[in-house]
């Protein structure tokens, strides 16, 4: 009772706390709002980016080149200084890579953090005996607290007091009905007791007082919320794919490096040359700036799908999109419109279909029948809802109105008709009228007729279907009243049952004209003793309504399914209802059958079919409780259409888990703070941005700005479009690798000078080749991206065997013996030929031999020779370019020709091009000739991968599971 | 992965290394490694076709007497005889086993300018103007007589010891050869010598041979390795016969003629030359 909870909490209901007490309580429970989650500090973010992936690496390459640099500088040699500065380039290279990897990472938070910002929330309050605003954040245990209609719930409170409070408690069970709140102990769970209304939930109607009982983090969304960053954060997909590569290079890398650093040392070089050649191959074998441009696709992708609604918080969300295999989805609000709607109507003995999309303006369906105009007569008339006004320039669908959802159909579907449904009311003004409430389950009000030689009032009722038919003795087809004999109320349950069975909401009309001479222009109509007759009605017809699904939904889920992805819904609705919405979205294809439908079919018990045969199923949230996991195992595997229905926000996180299990990438959606653990343990949680609440926003990796399933597939498309091209933007990449590395191998064993130099092969990694791979970002689909299924996480790996070792040991040393051409013809044009270079560099490299002879007796200083050597880099460099431009091209598809493909469809690769030759051309001067030896091996790399595409065996195309 | 022992692993390495079952090795068949290696043998085969088919071209757009492209090359650069190590030349007079290696060295490079050899193989030019030989390219081309004589005190031939055994060195100086370089344009490069940092006065006197220390046009143009055989680069003999002893003196000589560089800060062999002279007793 009252006094026992004033007790309790210490306070008073009249009075309410002091200001002094407050602030005791408020200093020993701390302010009342979530505590955020534990954010890692900016720097430790910041370090990490420094020493992931190959960052390593070249760290070590630079600590490499200090320490060589140390020993040369103290045995006093000649340039020491160069490992010097090459040490110092790697690590500015590390740096950069890693600031601008921090840089995205925080652009991409600031989104959200946009998002989590809260308008601070008022709260009316009663303290020192005196209504107070105050924050919500100030409130304590013990707090009186006002509630009126539209508030949010500032804390977990104890009603003590309520007028007509209906609260939506969606937000934390799911249910989306507002539901009725009084100061009744009802249950003894607190979720289920009306006499608590719960933090964050919103009161929809009425007002009430009450007691918090708690704040912050001991109310039960905070509970769940803890719950929520108790779900380990999973590592996406491409994260996983990207480490398995930066793993896969670097020990390659590794290996070689070792390998060649004691084959060097065996063949008598110094240590000291030996640790820079092994500088220099771990610097050619690494793709410094792969993880940037890796970072600049996933990006650009990003930006791309928030165009298209689907913000990504986490930018490795996008990929992880693109590999999901199973969507568990919404219904309310993704899968539906999220507003009732008129779906049916049944008069004449006819059932009509009502257009249900979006944006309606006219209803097709037949509207000449008198019983028509009756029945819209009582729908316009027997309603309390009405449009705010202002909103004449709105679409009718768009304009908000003051009532609850099927009055708010039932108005919106009448002013599409009918049009100006406020002057009818006008017209037909109403004189008395009994609003719906539980016990008689009517709605019923008294008109005057528009009709001015009319006198008659005109009594228009509306409620359940059974209910309004007990009060009707006649009913009306085709306008004339008819008596209601078993016949008529057949066809009346029939119709009822058909759209009761659709999964709608269905409401019966009933209408009477009131007799002139019983009650003429003057009786006083009395609601209390209700002095007119409210039986022996006509009937008149049905509406049934229904949350209709977004009329992009259907075409969504067919691409999903031609996708593979298979889409399960998970509702807090209805069977029937979600059973419903699943057809006609096609979740539920109109072929497959559940169990019970098949038992249906051959009239046999529900036990004896063969639960093999059906192929959808639809799980109540009541037997998921009694099911162990294996049972829950089996139905994901064997049935390809799942509806689970009334499941509560602790089984979704087990349909979740239950599906990862399968080893599928999840994909889950949600609005509410109940669903936030689901988003979180999913492989990516998508939240919903126009209904989604923070909390679930901050567990989710996506936002849906538009709430809209079908952004979802877009967002699919554009994943799979990033992972294909982030294969293609690796294995453009490592190609060159070899190209890199192999001057390196051929220098140690064949004592050549040396074709390339470690600071070139940065200027490839990080100058020319940094816009083509990111250009490589935009390339269109190859055609059947959306046909294949999602790829599975073990075997089709961003880097495979196969484009390692085609990369690597094809394309790659064509690249190589190219540019070995252009090297031998730079030295063989200045007088050595390529007989002479052999076992040459020890004399090469001698500071003291000024008259090296070369192939015609010419004798060489050793800076004319270094000179020499840096015009071989640059030709090196020139025609790795030049070969880099057909790998480009050739990367543009994977398995189509670039014929099907066509050159011109993305422009940025010839960005990529021009910016590619420009830069070559501002970094090295070089004579034009010797930019057109590696050609013939440019045009070879075309023409062999060309054949090498012809020869691929065609892809299995998918079909669904 | 994690909660696999390492006995797991070993045995998975193994069969995956060898397995008996499917006889499969590192996970291929006998069958698949053959045709991968046959593949990879094809490929490379092709690939080092098209490659040596390549360098074939390139080798046949090049001419065998002249190299394309002689920018690299020139100017001259220049070098010094004798050369062991370095360039710090330093001995005790009283010492002989600390000269006697440059001396030797000095002999075993004026060998071929012996003036018999000389006289055998090349023939004597007109003195003071290049020696320009016309006519086919492939044709060899005479070369012009420098008799080791010419070098006077320090040919070698009267003072065996090239001055070492006096403490007055003689260093040979050659400017690097380069096909179809006419140094000088038309006047002969001269040679001078000079303390390169520190006191003056260390370096008093030094005398060039042949000449005034200049090389002769006649021995220009140079035609190449194939057709110009028996060439033999001219000489310029420096005679240092009164150097500070007891020290390290850095000594640059450098050429002076038209078209000669010799202040190019990174490469200090482009037409002149440093070296250290140290003199003990």
């Amino acid at each position: 009772s009252a006094s026992e909870l004033e007790e309790k909490y210490g306070t008073s209901i009249n009075k309410g706390l002091s200001s002094s007490r407050a602030a005791e309580i408020l200093a020993r429970d701390g302010p009342n709002s979530l505590t955020p989650p534990k954010a890692t500090p900016e720097i430790v973010k910041f370090l990490k980016q420094m020493v992931g992936g190959f960052s390593i690496l070249l760290w070590i390459g630079a600590v490499f080149s200090w320490i060589s640099f140390g020993i040369q500088f103290a045995q006093g040699a000649e340039s020491p200084f160069d490992n010097l500065y090459l040490g110092v380039v790697l690590a500015l290279v590390v740096i950069l890579t890693g600031i601008f990897a921090y840089y995205q990472e925080a652009k991409s938070t600031n989104i959200m953090a946009s998002f989590s910002k809260m308008i601070p929330q008022q709260a009316l309050v009663i303290r020192d005996a005196e209504k107070k605003e105050l924050p919500a954040e100030q409130l304590v245990v013990g707090d009186i607290v006002e509630i009126k209609g539209g508030d949010r719930i500032p804390a977990d409170i104890r009603l003590i007091s309520a007028q007509g409070c209906k609260v939506d408690n969606s937000s934390l069970t799911g249910e989306s009905e507002p539901q009725s709140r009084s100061c009744d102990f009802t249950h003894e769970n607190p979720l289920e007791t009306k006499n608590i209304a719960f933090y964050s939930t919103t009161c929809v109607e009425g007002t009430a007082t009450g007691i918090v009982i708690n704040t912050g983090d001991r109310t039960v969304i905070g509970r769940i919320a803890s719950l929520a960053s108790g779900v380990g954060n999973e590592k996406t997909p491409i994260a996983i794919e990207i480490e398995h590569f930066v793993y896969l290079v670097a020990g390659v890398a590794i290996s070689i490096g070792v390998l060649f650093f004691i084959i060097s040392v065996s063949m008598r070089y110094k240590i000291l040359d030996s640790i820079i050649f092994l500088i220099g191959i771990i610097v050619a074998n690494v793709p410094e700036g792969l993880l940037a441009t890796v970072t600049v696709s996933l990006s650009l992708t990003a930006k791309r799908m928030a165009k298209k609604n689907c913000l990504v918080k986490n930018l490795e969300a996008v990929e992880t999109l693109g590999s999901t295999s199973i969507i568990c989805s919404d219904k309310t609000g993704t899968l539906t419109q999220n507003r009732m709607t008129v779906a049916h109507l049944w008069f004449d003995n006819q059932i009509y279909s009502a257009d249900t999309s979006e944006d309606q303006t006219t209803q097709p369906f037949d509207q000449s029948s008198p019983s028509w105009t009756a029945l819209s007569k009582i729908v316009t008339l027997c309603n309390r809802a009405e449009f705010r006004p202002g909103q004449e320039n709105l679409p009718i669908m768009k304009r908000v109105v003051v009532g609850d959802a099927s009055e708010t159909a039932l108005l919106k579907f009448a002013e599409v008709i009918l049009g100006d449904v406020m002057s009818i009311r006008a017209q037909n003004k109403k004189v008395a009228e009994i609003p719906f409430n539980s016990t008689n389950k009517f709605q019923l009000s008294i008109h005057e007729t528009d009709d001015p030689n009319d006198k008659r009032f005109l009594l228009v009722m509306k409620g359940a279907p059974e209910r309004i038919l007990e009060r009707c003795s006649t009913i009306m087809i085709n306008g004339k009243e008819e008596p209601l004999d078993s016949e008529k109320a057949e066809a009346f349950q029939t119709a009822y049952m058909e759209l009761g069975g659709m999964g709608e909401r269905v409401l019966g009309f009933c209408h009477l004209y009131l007799p002139e001479n019983e009650f003429p222009d003057t009786y006083p109509f009395d609601t209390d003793s209700m002095n007119f007759p409210t039986s022996n009605l006509c009937f008149v017809g049905l509406l049934s309504m229904i949350d209709p699904p977004r009329s992009t939904v259907p075409d969504a889920v067919s691409k999903c399914r031609s996708a593979g992805i298979k889409v399960i819904m998970v509702t807090g609705d209805h069977p029937i209802t979600a059973k419903a919405i699943a057809k006609s979205v096609g979740i539920i294809s109109a072929t497959s059958e559940t169990v019970e439908d098949i038992a249906k079919r051959l009239n046999i018990p529900v036990e004896q079919v063969n639960r093999r045969e059906a192929t959808a199923a639809v799980v109540n949230g009541m037997e998921l409780k009694d099911m162990s996991l294996q049972q829950l195992d089996d139905i994901l595997c064997n049935h390809s259409e799942i509806v689970f229905a009334r499941t509560s926000p602790q089984q979704k996180l087990i349909i979740v888990e239950g599906c990862q299990r399968q080893g599928a990438v999840v994909a889950v959606t949600g609005d509410g703070v109940n669903d936030s653990p689901a988003l979180k343990k999913a492989d990516i949680g998508i939240a919903m941005g126009i209904a989604g609440s923070d909390a679930a926003k901050n567990a989710a990796d996506m936002v849906l700005l538009d709430d809209n399933f079908a952004s979802i597939v877009t967002g699919v498309e554009e994943g799979r479009l990033i992972f294909d091209n982030l294969k293609k933007t690796i294995a453009y990449t490592l190609t060159k690798n070899i190209a890199e590395l192999c001057p390196f191998l051929i220098y140690i064993i064949a004592s050549i000078p040396m074709p390339i130099g470690t600071i070139t092969i940065l200027f490839i990694d990080l100058g020319t080749d940094i816009i083509p791979s990111v250009a490589l970002a935009y390339e269109k689909a190859e055609s059947d991206i959306m046909n294949r299924r999602p790829r599975n996480k073990k075997k089709d790996r961003l880097v495979n065997e196969q484009l390692a070792v085609y990369s690597y040991l094809q394309i790659g040393i064509i690249q190589s013996v190219g540019a070995f051409v252009t090297y031998f013809t730079v030295y063989a044009e200045q007088g050595f030929l390529p007989s002479t270079l052999l076992g040459v560099r020890v004399d090469w490299e001698n500071n003291a031999i000024n008259d090296f002879e070369d192939s015609y007796g010419q004798e060489w200083t050793k800076y004319q020779r270094m000179y020499l050597q840096w015009t071989g880099y640059t030709a090196f460099f020139v025609s790795i370019t030049i070969q880099q431009v057909a790998d480009l091209i050739i990367r543009k598809t994977r398995r189509n020709s670039i014929f099907q493909q066509g050159l011109f469809r993305n422009k940025v690769i010839w960005v990529g091009i021009f910016s590619q030759i420009g830069i070559a051309l501002i970094l090295s001067y070089v004579l034009m000739a010797y930019w057109f030896v590696a050609v013939p091996f440019a045009i070879l790399i075309w023409v062999y991968d060309e054949d090498f595409k012809l020869s691929l065996p065609p892809l299995p195309l998918t079909h669904p599971c | 992965m994690g909660n696999k022992t390492w006995a797991d692993l070993a045995g998975e390495m193994k069969t995956f290394l060898w397995n008996p079952e499917e006889r499969t090795c590192l996970g291929r068949t006998a069958k698949s490694w053959g045709l991968i290696l046959l593949f990879y043998f094809v490929f490379y085969t092709c690939l080092a076709g098209m490659f040596a088919f390549c360098m074939y071209v390139m080798l046949l757009t090049l001419s065998p007497y002249t190299p394309t492209y002689r920018d690299r090359v020139s100017p001259p650069g220049v070098m010094i005889r004798p050369y062991l190590n370095g360039f710090t030349i330093a001995f005790n007079i009283s010492k002989r086993s600390t000269w006697q290696p440059y001396v030797d060295s000095m002999h075993h490079f004026l060998a071929a300018y012996d003036d018999k050899v000389q006289e055998e193989k090349n023939i004597e030019c007109i003195s003071g103007q290049y020696f320009i030989q016309g006519g086919n390219e492939s044709e060899e081309k005479k070369a012009c007589q420098f008799k080791r004589s010419l070098l006077q005190n320090c040919s070698g031939i009267e003072d065996q010891t090239f001055g070492y055994s006096r403490g007055q060195p003689c260093i040979l100086l050659k400017m690097n050869r380069i096909i179809g370089y006419r140094p000088g344009a038309g006047v002969p490069v001269s040679v001078d010598c000079k303390v390169q940092k520190g006191n003056e006065s260390d370096l008093r006197s030094v005398d060039f041979y042949p000449g005034n220390g200049t090389f002769d046009l006649m021995y220009y143009p140079y035609y190449g390795k194939i057709t110009h055989v028996n060439y033999t680069s001219p000489l310029v003999a420096m005679h240092f016969t009164d150097v500070k002893r007891n020290s390290l003196v850095p000594i640059q000589c450098s050429l002076h003629g038209k078209g000669i560089v010799n202040d190019v800060n990174s490469d200090r062999f482009l037409g002149r030359i440093i070296f250290m002279l140290s003199i003990g007793k």
